[in-house]
């Protein structure tokens, strides 16, 4: 390595190696130190010895009924993100792109909206929506005729995840329509009008130009959908309340914060709270991997 | 290009006249100690919008005015984020040196599990606190932190004395009093008794903690249940959740309850929707209807089918929570002193009555503390109430924590929506607890 080389190493290191410190800080170390925890029985509030059990809190885990029931109803908020959000926003961005309707930018505001308001202020509107009388039940008794009827999904195991699924679609919406359209705007219009000269419809330029070309929009969207379903915690911890609508609407980080911040019973609750949080990262891995593989098999980056 | 260049100039001058005022302060707390100040790390209770954090906000502002030796380093949390804050810090060793804490399984469990709890008795002054009314928190008498007041009662009826006579009605004294009312009720479009029954823990904390040492007949039964002494699935025990159910199906609860939070009730009760009120004492200061306010009596839950006479008339009580010194803090003497004379500042006379009339406490522990005369209604017959009552029993989440505590809550929502039945509840209970 000649003086020229190790100078520009030394700016190089110069350069990354703050940012790498505080990335090794405050991203590495965290993740490290949670992998290691999940191994064994300490609990960071009492200190003392800590023993290596291997895969205990993992077996625990899986055993666990709970881990289950929030690793459902966290699938069924992936399901939503990525058959409801994509594609409604997906269509909302397709018609504001083709100018299908008027004031279009004030339906693209209004459809963007929620992402300038908090997501607890979110959730507490919504919380409000379900609420004993609100106007979900509200709207039940003026169809039914009878003013003792209530909203009572929320209460449900089985139904609950359908008005958690229709607020995450009102909230994330936006943001996935955004997206598109910033995609679909850098499409070259020419090809748009060529394919309109040459006589093709509305569903064939949508489906043969379109579509080919957004492919790796899409992914990218299924992605943020992926990892931020499966890390959300805070739109549905404010939508519901504590006891029975939460433990019904559990998914796993939720399942992970109650176990470790709340079960004062479990000594190694901190050590089964990382395994937790270690298993979310796996699903999301899992889940991004399979959709980077069907994104391949779409053509998922086709250029513009 | 000219006004742009003003406002920055102005900007400028404003922020360093503040960071000059600051550094200037700064200098003469150190100078009037003749040296480091000293900082007290605090973790407080309470936000900027309610009179707990506003009250704490105001005390530590004169307090470090007229010491300025000592700074108060807090932290302000309420609610939810206060518990996960405090097991973070707790986990990450960032121990406070002092802290709004309790002494019970669920304010208590993770100061003592930390080994933070840390006994205040030979600094309790005898001129200031009556220390008969600080129940022991240790084995041994330990005393680990300075309760805000006497026992905080939860499980209170506070009746609209005004529509119950209104509907040609007294104050009851049974359940099937209070189950007469409901026909009329109903007609007029009322709730018999209002509950936050969407809040899991109100149904432990503001009903269960009576009802267990109703039908059995020991105000202590849960705590010996977390013992081992008695079993969930006990029939006295099950036959408490059994009234919940009846009160349901009797339509004394109603069963949309389940979907009312703690606002939307104080909310409904101070708005005339409901005869009755169940709630803990701290919620008197919340309603602002002064109509309903001055008309509000407080009551315990009267008597209930089956009720043995070793719990009649009881009322759940908890351990008022407070603040106090961790081991961490009592450490060093010069935190350990400024603290304790911060203490000095938060619990006297003027603050503690302050509290009062908040509706934040039910009486005072301060030694020969006279009532004002002048307190509103509310807050006169809450200290009315808290003299009357003869017997406390356990609460339930003070003693049971977890997943058992939070199995029973979400049951007894299962149960008045008509999901589970109480023997399972129990049993599921039982379960998670052994």
């Amino acid at each position: 390595m000649n003086k020229r080389d190790q100078k520009e190493l030394m700016v190089f290191l110069g350069m990354i190696g703050p940012g790498l410190l505080v990335y090794l800080f405050i991203v590495a170390y965290p993740i490290l130190y949670s992998a290691w925890l999940s191994f064994t029985d300490f609990n960071p509030n009492s200190g003392g010895d800590w023993s290596f059990v291997g895969l205990l809190q993992y077996k625990t885990m899986v055993e666990d009924p709970n881990f289950w029931h929030a690793f459902k109803n966290n699938m069924i908020v992936v399901a939503v993100s990525a058959f409801g959000q994509i594609p409604i926003g997906f269509v909302l961005a397709y018609i504001l792109f083709r100018n299908r309707v008027k004031w279009g930018h004030f339906f693209q505001a209004m459809v963007f909206l929620p992402q300038f308001l908090s997501t607890i202020v979110i959730g507490i509107l919504w919380k409000r929506m379900f609420a004993a009388d609100g106007p979900a039940s509200r709207i039940i008794q003026i169809f039914s005729g009878d003013p003792s009827r209530q909203f009572d999904l929320m209460l449900k195991a089985d139904t609950v995840m359908y008005p958690i699924g229709f607020a995450l679609i009102w909230m994330y919406t936006g943001f996935y329509m955004l997206i598109f359209l910033a995609n679909l705007q850098k499409i070259d219009k020419s090809m748009v009008e060529a394919a309109k000269i040459d006589g093709a419809t509305e569903p064939q330029i949508f489906t043969r130009i379109i579509m080919p070309l957004m492919t790796g929009a899409i992914l990218v969207s299924a992605i943020l959908a992926i990892a931020g379903s499966l890390k959300g915690f805070d739109l549905i911890f404010a939508m519901t309340t504590q006891g029975l609508q939460r433990n019904n609407a559990m998914v796993l980080p939720i399942f992970m914060y109650q176990t470790a911040f709340q079960d004062y019973r479990n000594p190694m609750r901190f050590a089964y709270g990382s395994a937790i949080s270690n298993a979310i990262v796996i699903i999301s891995m899992v889940m991004i991997l399979f959709s980077n593989w069907v994104g391949s098999k779409f053509n998922a980056g086709e250029d513009y | 290009m000219k006004k742009a260049l003003f406002t920055l100039l102005t900007l400028t001058v404003v922020l360093s006249t503040l960071f000059l005022t600051g550094c200037q302060k700064k200098a003469d707390g150190d100078s009037a100690s003749g040296g480091a100040p000293v900082v007290v790390k605090t973790m407080a209770y309470g936000d900027n919008s309610n009179a707990e954090g506003m009250s704490w906000e105001r005390i530590v502002g004169y307090f470090m005015d007229e010491n300025p030796d000592v700074i108060i380093d807090y932290e302000m949390l309420y609610d939810e984020a206060y518990h996960q804050k405090v097991v973070a810090r707790l986990a990450s060793g960032d121990v406070p040196h002092m802290a709004y804490m309790g002494a019970d399984a669920r304010w208590g469990a993770p100061w003592k599990e930390a080994g933070q709890q840390w006994d205040h008795r030979d600094l309790l002054k005898d001129s200031m606190y009556d220390t008969s009314l600080i129940p022991a928190m240790g084995p041994n008498g330990e005393i680990y932190e300075i309760p805000l007041g006497t026992s905080n009662l939860t499980t209170v009826l506070f009746m609209n004395k005004a529509l119950v006579e209104e509907l040609g009605f007294s104050e009851p004294k049974t359940y099937e009093d209070i189950k007469a009312m409901v026909p009329a009720a109903q007609a007029a479009g009322l709730e018999v008794i209002s509950i936050d029954g969407a809040d899991g823990w109100a149904w432990g904390s503001c009903v269960m903690s009576a009802f267990h040492a109703r039908t059995s007949g020991d105000p202590n039964w849960v705590s010996k249940a977390v013992d081992g002494q008695n079993k969930f699935t006990d029939p006295e025990f099950v036959a408490a959740l059994e009234l919940i159910d009846m009160m349901v199906k009797d339509g004394v609860i109603e069963q949309k309850a389940v979907l009312v939070d703690y606002g939307t009730n104080i909310s409904n009760y101070s708005n005339g929707k409901a005869l009755f009120m169940v709630q803990g004492q701290w919620a008197a200061g919340g309603i602002e209807n002064p109509e309903v306010a001055d008309n509000t009596v407080m009551m315990a839950w009267p008597a209930m089918p089956g009720e043995k006479a070793g719990g009649a008339g009881s009322v759940g009580a908890a351990i008022q929570v407070g603040y106090g010194l961790t081991k961490a803090g009592a450490a060093d003497e010069n935190v350990k002193a400024a603290a304790m004379r911060f203490l000095d500042v938060f619990y006297s006379e003027e603050e503690t009555t302050q509290r009062l009339r908040d509706g934040a406490i039910v009486a005072p522990i301060l030694k020969g503390y006279q009532t004002p005369s002048d307190l509103p209604a509310i807050i006169a017959e809450k200290v009315r109430f808290a003299q009357s009552v003869a017997l406390q029993s356990d609460v339930v989440d003070a003693f049971l924590s977890g997943a058992p505590n939070d199995t029973l809550n979400a049951g007894m929502q299962k149960i008045v929506a008509g999901q589970s039945t109480p023997a399972e509840v129990a049993a599921e209970v039982e379960g998670l607890l052994r």
